[in-house]
């Protein structure tokens, strides 16, 4: 079986900052990878370049048995890349329900059919109980929920979460882990990128650690943590 | 030899024509520059001069440039009133809002000209409408001749204006960076009102430059003036004086080069053709540095 | 949508009543039901896909064109005409499209508005094509199971099917996998793309399906005004009289062009002895007054207020 996903020597560039710089990865099917870094790391531009928002500047992607280097993003999604995004960008005019049915009709062209898979999507996480709210009314914690949903209903084979923990309180945040735990053990491969430590350890198989556009590290989640370069890291600049 | 003369002949139209679009084009990109609005009723504002220098002209027969003592504070006047009654509340609107709302004054505006002074052409005839200095066989028509000397004068206090005093740096650092001259303590609502309503003023004063030259019709006119104004200022570079001098410049050669050398019925056509290519392949513009897209 | 249904039957009889009541009135009739099109059609684009187009007199003039040109030089009947029309409106939309849609907001409205007054200066000097200037009178119309199309009756029918039609089109759009393209493509390209929709492409779909449909309403207005001048039917002030009918309605909502179109044709109407020609200063009034006041436009605002109603209501009850 090949890797789920499959990244070399990904270098992106704005203007003269090099904020990914040369970095590589590979996810296992069923696998979660944690991506942890400092502020401004470039955590998510390797995210985005990955899932095709960003231009790369160097670099191979590979997904399961296909090339996407060259692909447009609605292309990888089409393929199975799903994501949230860091800064949640609900489709505010939108009802709940229809937020997440724009995702459900990628497999699902028949509205009925598509109807019924945004709303499990819905009870996944549990926001079913406020289908037809307008989103643009969610409270932050709701709309995480509801980006999970959206990236969930177009059925990736790859999920991407772009701290999808960040700002959740303690319950929140327990029923988030517990979610993302069921949906690996469903069979998705999971690349996470997340501050919070607690999450990354309870939930990664393997760690890469970025730091100003570098990888300084890479291993198990015990691994990683007791590494000093990586404590040096974040003291270093937070 | 007498191609020679007739290039040089239509190379001095074009400048002369190029330096009142750009009058226009400064207006409106100052405007931009400050306030990311593309005002659409930029052209009818220049209408509204030529109609201010007509009415004078028919009254009291004044000549038109008298009646700038009426039509600068008039302009002035009525566009810090419209920024402040309708711009104003929709500034973080999407920018296509701004852009529905100036048509709306456009429409406006143009229709009450309608009503008011029904719907034939107007002119002023000026004595020395017909004069014309002699450059060897190249003429240079006198009209235009002021025209140009106008708006060198006014893009010159401009200049001077935006350089080198407070109110002209509070101007630009709010067209640079607007949050950062809030933090310094720059009263940025005030300096948009003070902005639309200068803007308003040289839109004036290119109409009353205008008015010897080309016929006011009410709804029809300020429509093309103000797409000219579009194609001045996506030319030379959005949200720039000196580019929008440029722009200006260059619409006129292409107008009058095209039409000398093409075919005169697509005049209009060859700006715009440009200001496609522009817009789509440089939309830093010709001379601009590149600008954040909005 | 089974309220959708039943108010698409509801415009239907109201509009096979309306000439019995108003007999004299036809000539409005028609124009409401021609803008009520015209502007569900432009929505799709301008709503729906939230693209501003104030170019699309350019295809009203492309069906008015076709229709007089077709039967004046080629004795070809006007549902032939129109057929080839909206060929050719959906090929140039793609072009137009391709080239402006990698701008964005009021760069890709000033862009419709040049194109659009390129295709006028066209349709205006080419004499070869159009009839140039002096515009094209049209002489003869063929009498399908003997109905006179030169008739106002016949072509208020005409407009009523092509009304009913672009609303019954709309009303399946606004349901359909399309029309949820369209509405996540104007409220935020990133995360339609996430969604797996090609942006760029929805957006030629919304371009080209408004393009053909503004052209058949074009082909009846034709055959309403039967002369025709290009520097009128191509005119920047029918693309934005168009535009603004949606706009003032309610921007990507079902019955807001309607309801726009009935709107401001009739106060048009109202307002004619009184501004004579002036009556698009109404357009202008109105549309400061919903920006300023109704941002969603008359539809929009009455359906964002009922959603939230109904959402407050369930989850109380
Ligand atoms: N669109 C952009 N243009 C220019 N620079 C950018 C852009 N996006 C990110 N950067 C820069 O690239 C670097 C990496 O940013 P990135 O957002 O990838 O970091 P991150 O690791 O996700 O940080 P955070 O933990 O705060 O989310 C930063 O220096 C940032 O300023
Ligand atoms: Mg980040």
């Amino acid at each position: 079986m090949p890797d789920a996903l499959k990244a070399e020597g990904i270098t992106v560039r704005f203007g003269g900052v090099v904020a990914v710089d040369n970095v590589s990865l590979s996810l296992q099917p069923k696998g979660i990878l944690g991506l942890i870094g400092p502020n401004g790391a470039g955590k998510t531009t390797l995210f985005n370049a990955v899932t095709g928002f960003v231009p790369m500047d160097s670099g191979k992607v590979r997904f399961f048995d296909r090339d996407v280097s060259s692909e447009p993003p609605y292309k990888r999604a089409q393929a199975g890349m799903g994501r949230t995004f860091q800064t949640e960008r609900p489709f505010e005019e939108l009802t709940v329900l229809e937020n997440v049915l724009v995702s459900a009709f990628l497999k699902e062209p028949r509205r009925k059919d598509a109807e019924k898979l945004a709303m499990e999507m819905l009870k996944r996480v549990e926001l079913d109980d406020r289908y037809d709210q307008p989103a643009g009314d969610l409270n932050l914690a709701r709309r995480r929920r509801l980006e999970l949903a959206k990236a969930l209903a177009i059925q990736p084979r790859v999920l991407f979460l772009d701290e999808v923990m960040a700002g959740l309180n303690p319950p929140a945040l327990r029923e988030m882990i517990g979610l993302v735990r069921r949906l690996s053990q469903e069979g998705l491969a999971i690349l996470m990128v997340e501050h919070i430590m607690e999450a990354i350890i309870e939930l990664s198989d393997h760690v890469i650690v970025l730091a100003s556009g570098q990888k300084i590290a890479e291993g198990t989640p015990q691994e990683v943590t007791s590494n000093t370069q990586v404590i040096e890291a974040y003291l270093g600049t937070e | 030899m007498a191609e020679l003369v007739s290039l040089l002949q239509n190379l001095s139209n074009g400048l002369l024509i190029g330096g009142v679009y750009a009058m226009i084009g400064v207006g409106l990109t100052l405007i931009f520059g400050v306030m990311r609005t593309i005002n659409f009723a930029h052209g009818d504002f220049v209408v509204m001069g030529m109609y201010t220098a007509f009415v004078f002209n028919m009254i009291l027969g004044w000549d038109p440039y008298f009646s700038l003592l009426v039509a600068l504070p008039a302009g002035f006047l009525m566009g810090v009133l419209l920024e402040r009654v309708v711009l104003a509340p929709i500034v973080d609107k999407p920018h296509e809002t701004s852009l529905l709302a100036t048509l709306g004054i456009s429409l406006i505006i143009g229709n009450a000209l309608l009503l008011i002074f029904g719907g034939e052409s107007k002119s002023v005839h000026v004595d020395y409408a017909s004069m014309a200095l002699s450059l060897g066989e190249v003429k240079i028509s006198v009209i235009l001749l002021i025209a140009g000397g106008v708006t060198a004068l006014v893009i010159g206090g401009l200049y001077l204006l935006l350089h080198y005093t407070e109110f002209g740096r509070s101007i630009r650092a709010t067209a640079e960076n607007r949050l950062g001259a809030e933090l310094v303590g720059i009263n940025t609502r005030r300096i948009q009102g003070a902005v639309f309503g200068l803007g308003m003023m040289l839109a004036m004063t290119a109409g009353v430059a205008l008015i010897p030259l080309l016929f006011a019709t009410p709804t029809a006119t300020g429509p093309i003036l103000t797409l000219k104004a579009f194609v001045v200022i996506v030319l030379g570079g959005l949200g720039r004086v000196g580019a929008a001098v440029a722009g200006g410049l260059v619409l006129g050669m292409v107008e009058v080069m095209g039409a000398a050398y093409i075919a005169s019925a697509y005049r209009d056509a060859y700006g715009l053709l440009f200001f496609l290519i522009i817009l789509l392949f440089k939309p830093e513009g010709l001379f601009g540095r590149s600008v954040k897209r909005v | 949508m089974i309220r959708h249904l039943i108010g698409l039957l509801v415009l239907l009889v109201a509009g096979l009543v309306y000439p019995w009541i108003f007999p004299s009135a036809l000539t409005v009739g028609v124009t409401i039901l021609l803008f009520a099109g015209w502007a569900t059609a432009w929505d799709i684009l301008g709503g729906w896909a939230g693209q501003v187009s104030l170019g699309h007199a350019s295809f009203v003039g492309i069906g008015a064109y076709f229709v007089a040109i077709g039967a004046t030089e080629y004795a070809l009947a006007p549902w032939w005409s129109i057929l080839m029309a909206i060929a050719v409106a959906a090929l140039l939309s793609l072009a137009w499209g391709r080239l402006t849609f990698k701008l964005h907001g009021p760069y890709f409205t000033l862009s419709t508005i040049a194109i659009a007054e390129i295709l006028r200066l066209i349709a205006i000097n080419e004499d070869w094509l159009t009839g140039g200037a002096t515009g094209v009178f049209i002489d003869w119309m063929p009498t399908p199971f003997g109905i006179d199309l030169f008739a106002r009756e016949a072509q208020y029918y005409l407009a009523l099917v092509f009304a009913v039609g672009v609303m019954a089109t709309i009303i399946w759009i606004s349901r359909s996998r399309f029309g949820y393209q369209l509405r996540a493509v104007r409220e935020d390209e990133n995360s339609a793309m996430a969604a797996g929709i090609d942006p760029t492409r929805t957006k030629l779909k919304a371009f080209m399906l408004s393009a053909s449909l503004t052209a058949v309403g074009g082909g009846i207005y034709g055959m309403m005004l039967s002369f025709l001048e290009p520097h009128i039917l191509f005119y920047l002030l029918l693309s934005v009289q168009i535009a603004l009918t949606g706009i003032i309605g309610g921007r990507g909502t079902i019955w807001g062009p309607l309801v726009g179109a009935v709107l401001l044709v009739s106060a048009g109407e109202i307002f004619r002895t009184s501004f004579a020609e002036a009556n698009l200063l109404i357009y202008g009034i109105l549309i400061l007054l919903v920006i300023l006041f109704l941002p969603s436009g008359i539809i929009g605002e009455f359906n964002r207020r009922l959603t939230r109603r109904l959402y407050a209501r369930r989850a109380q009850g």
